[in-house]
């Protein structure tokens, strides 16, 4: 890929979201859309499927899915159901849900009724990751293969796990690395370029994402030599599946810098990787398990409180040191459990650390925007 | 309406007995520690009851004790304050009115808060919360809870069951979930002994699962009764005689209960003695937790001769000759395969109506049992877990059940600020019209 090419390849993918899974389709691939940062991408890989994490749109509003969904479900899942069934992925030949939370797990059944599609399958993620639970959760992953090697007529070797677990592995060292692009002041990269990447990446096949990655990588690093010292406050955002510009424009428009995140589409998916296990699927099953930091898994770790607040939050302090944050927001979806109840622990915990913290509830759109950005803007001022 | 809202004159005298039983309930968790005994908090349908009662912990159900603050209208003050504390307003109001409790006696030393419902609910030695496919809310309460009472040792064990999927065989995958489950359940009596200091009494664990499997059966029996027309109890009722298999299963108290209440529905048979004396129209309560502030809306529906004869809710649980369990020594695993049967029981009969699902299957059947005209949902806000799916299930249900009248209620469990009285009167009495029209048609 020319050096040039990569942002502007990733803006036409953040736009028009999807387009390169529609054209794969069209050349004869079987896409399967996932939800959420617990969709096992290698074993979908590894069948030679193309694997597409879903998303919404924050600027349009619901308008078929409260026919068929509570309305008390989390407004991104209610968004991209909506979505969804507007037609915005018909081309998909099916889809994988993972038990993350309740607003998936009581959904699904409505979002494989309405859908209709060929393939349908429920992941049952546990919520524990203790040596039992992954296991289970490396039986459920056995099931789940068994049944994607009927759909696509073919059987997944370990040796294709292995192809598929290498190249994800790959792919999130890319990531990484031009995450470490956000360590330098001001960043080589900013939070609404960096928000486009990720969007961008979780829609394409993971050698094409990582090939990307690198082109991106290559066109930002030739900033260092432009760019001059800042002293905006450097923010950290965290929450689930925050897939659009929207906060970072708020956040960078008020003079600050989006330097690190917290994401499901984000930090959460690329930092762990899957090691190489005599069962393939083991090691699948202990990186969702015990590598991915969701509030969704219970972590046990601990003999105190602050032992366990270290195992569950520990890693958010070393970003904090590493990228130089001095503020956070915790951003977190009206109707989210899982986050929700863990606020007060994770806010207290930021702020220990010297970090202020703006915790905000809201929904999966635009049109509540304005709030948001008085609130994000009214913090910002009290950031020196 | 003054008329409507007086007591129900024939509410079983058993369900009179459940507000003293709830009082003693949270009373014992008060008085444990005096007693030398250890408290856990404690989350219903997480198939540890057996184990709590033979280890002796008492257990203290956060459910119980919000439900009843809401019941006494006296939730806000909790909410409130857990709102302060940037628990939104989104989230399980179960949950959010406890911590907001448990905040209050933190701040005061352990000190009962002023004017607390029923003398309030004893601080826990340790919480027992569980990971599974119902509800989210059953592992975050628990580190929630322990961000304010930081003493307070936690343990969350898993309890799944596999999923409904018409494309798959579960009898293939039940013997490794129940192999997970028994695992787990292991690692709660290890835990529980850990805090407890005490052994497990294995023998007295045997005991105490055959006494609740033969209190379920008894359950499930006494439920059945209810089949008879006049129905001589409905879900207002019940929604009061849930109180022991859900907050006291594994007891003797329990199965005594079940005893009496059997019996005394039986006296009302023989007598055709009816929840309404002009039965009109029966009723499913397909699913959903009660608003427990407005109760009385179970009156309104009997005032019009509508009457319950059956509900999904608090009925979680099956006569087991229906489930077919496998033999087993171990008590722990008995409880696992009980918990999986429960679940995939309705499954077969599924897979053989193209388009249906397990809940649909299971209000067809009660549909069909309890000879009801129409079913009642409510949804409430703060509960994604119950809640998020009913209107599938009303979708599936018109499509293979063709056209059976259906209510779907919108409110919450606690937060009494979503409730309207006279909107709610008024779905209720269009709904009347529409059983009617449909009577009068048939
Ligand atoms: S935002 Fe929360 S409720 Fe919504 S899908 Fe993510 S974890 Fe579930
Ligand atoms: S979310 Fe629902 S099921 Fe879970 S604790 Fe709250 S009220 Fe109970």
């Amino acid at each position: 890929m020319p050096n040039t090419d990569a942002l502007a390849l990733v803006d036409k993918y953040y736009s028009n979201y999807g387009s390169r899974a529609r054209e794969l389709k069209a050349a004869g691939n079987k896409i399967l859309g996932y939800l959420s940062a617990l969709g096992p991408v290698e074993i979908m890989t590894a069948a030679g499927s193309v694997p597409l994490r879903l998303k919404g749109n924050v600027s349009e509003p619901i308008t078929k899915a409260d026919a068929h969904m509570e309305t008390i479900a989390c407004p991104f899942i209610r968004n991209v159901f909506d979505s969804a069934l507007k037609g915005r992925y018909d081309y998909l030949d099916g889809m994988v849900m993972p038990h993350q939370c309740d607003s998936t797990d009581k959904t699904s059944n409505v979002w494989s009724h309405n859908l209709g599609l060929p393939y349908w399958h429920f992941l049952n993620v546990p919520h524990l990751a203790d040596d039992p639970s992954v296991g289970f959760f490396t039986s459920v992953l056995g099931v789940f293969k068994k049944s994607l090697e009927k759909f696509m007529g073919r059987e997944i070797t370990d040796k294709d796990l292995a192809r598929a677990v290498e190249a994800y592995n790959e792919n999130r060292r890319a990531m990484r690395e031009l995450y470490s692009l956000r360590r330098f002041v001001p960043p080589l990269i900013s939070g609404v370029e960096m928000t486009k990447v990720l969007v961008a990446a979780m829609s394409l096949p993971v050698d094409e994402s990582t090939s990307l990655i690198k082109g991106v990588i290559r066109e930002v690093q030739e900033r260092a030599a432009h760019s001059g010292a800042t002293s905006s406050p450097r923010v950290m955002i965290i929450g689930d599946q925050i897939d659009n510009t929207a906060i970072a424009e708020i956040i960078e428009g008020a003079g600050a810098e989006l330097v690190m995140d917290h994401l499901s589409l984000g930090s959460k998916i690329y930092w762990p990787d899957v090691d190489v296990t005599a069962d393939p699927l083991a090691g699948i099953a202990e990186r969702y398990l015990r590598k991915v930091k969701l509030p969704t898994t219970f972590v046990a770790g601990g003999d105190t409180y602050e032992e366990n607040l270290e195992a569950r939050f520990g890693h958010i302090r070393d970003f904090i040191t590493e990228f130089k944050v001095n503020a956070a927001i915790i951003f977190v979806y009206k109707y989210c459990d899982p986050y929700g109840f863990e606020v007060p622990a994770l806010k207290d915990f930021i702020e220990s650390t010297g970090v202020r913290v703006l915790y905000l509830e809201d929904e999966y759109s635009t049109s509540t925007l304005g709030r948001v950005k008085t609130r994000i803007e009214a913090f910002l001022e009290m950031i020196e | 309406m003054a008329d409507e809202k007086k007591p129900r004159a024939l509410a079983t005298t058993a369900a009179a007995k459940i507000p003293k039983m709830t009082r003693a309930n949270l009373a014992a968790t008060v008085r444990a520690r005096e007693e030398g005994k250890k408290v856990a908090y404690a989350f219903i349908v997480c198939a540890i009851d057996e184990i709590m009662r033979a280890m002796d912990i008492v257990p203290a159900w956060g459910e119980s004790f919000s439900g009843i603050c809401a019941a006494k209208r006296d939730a806000e003050k909790y909410l409130q304050r857990a709102e302060a504390e940037n628990f939104s307003r989104s989230l399980c109001t179960y949950a959010t009115c406890n911590l907001g409790f448990d905040m209050w006696r933190e701040e005061l030393k352990g000190e009962m808060p002023p004017d607390v419902p029923w003398g309030g609910i004893g601080r826990p030695d340790m919480v027992l919360g569980s990971g599974q496919q119902l509800c989210d809310p059953r592992y975050k309460w628990p580190q929630a809870t322990q961000h304010y009472l930081r003493d307070v040792p936690v343990f969350v064990g898993g309890m799944y069951y596999p999923p409904w999927d018409p494309a798959l065989d579960y009898r293939e995958q039940e013997a490794f979930y129940v192999k997970y489950n028994t695992e787990e359940l292991h690692a709660c009596v290890r835990f529980c002994e850990k805090v407890t200091g005490k052994k497990m009494d294995w023998d007295r664990l045997a005991e105490i699962v055959d006494l609740t499997d033969r209190t379920i059966n008894l359950f499930i029996e006494t439920y059945e009764l209810r089949k008879t027309m006049p129905c001589p109890m409905d879900t207002g009722d019940a929604m009061n005689t849930m109180v022991p298999i859900s907050f006291m299963l594994g007891t003797q108290e329990c199965y005594d209960f079940y005893r009496d209440l059997r019996d005394e529905l039986k006296e009302k048979i023989a007598q055709k003695q009816g929840v309404v004396e002009d039965e009109k129209y029966r009723l499913l309560w397909g699913a959903g937790l009660p608003s427990w502030f407005a109760l009385a809306d179970f009156q309104y529906f009997n005032s019009k001769g509508a009457v319950f004869p059956v509900e999904t809710t608090y009925r979680c649980t099956e006569a087991l000759d229906r489930l077919d369990l496998p033999e087993t020594n171990d008590p722990l695993e008995h409880i696992a395969w009980r918990w999986v049967r429960y679940w995939t029981h309705w499954y077969d009969k599924a897979r053989r109506r193209p388009g249906s699902m397990p809940e649909v299957e299971r209000l067809i059947e009660y549909i069909e049992d309890y000879k009801c005209d129409g079913v009642v949902f409510h949804s409430a806000f703060s509960c994604r877990s119950w809640h998020a799916g009913i209107m599938l299930q009303a979708e599936v249900l018109r499509q293979v059940c063709q056209d059976i009248p259906v209510l779907i209620m919108e409110g919450d469990i606690v937060d009494i600020s979503s409730y309207n009285e006279a909107d709610t009167r008024n779905r209720i009495d269009a709904f009347i019209e529409v059983l009617e029209t449909r009577k009068n048609r048939a």
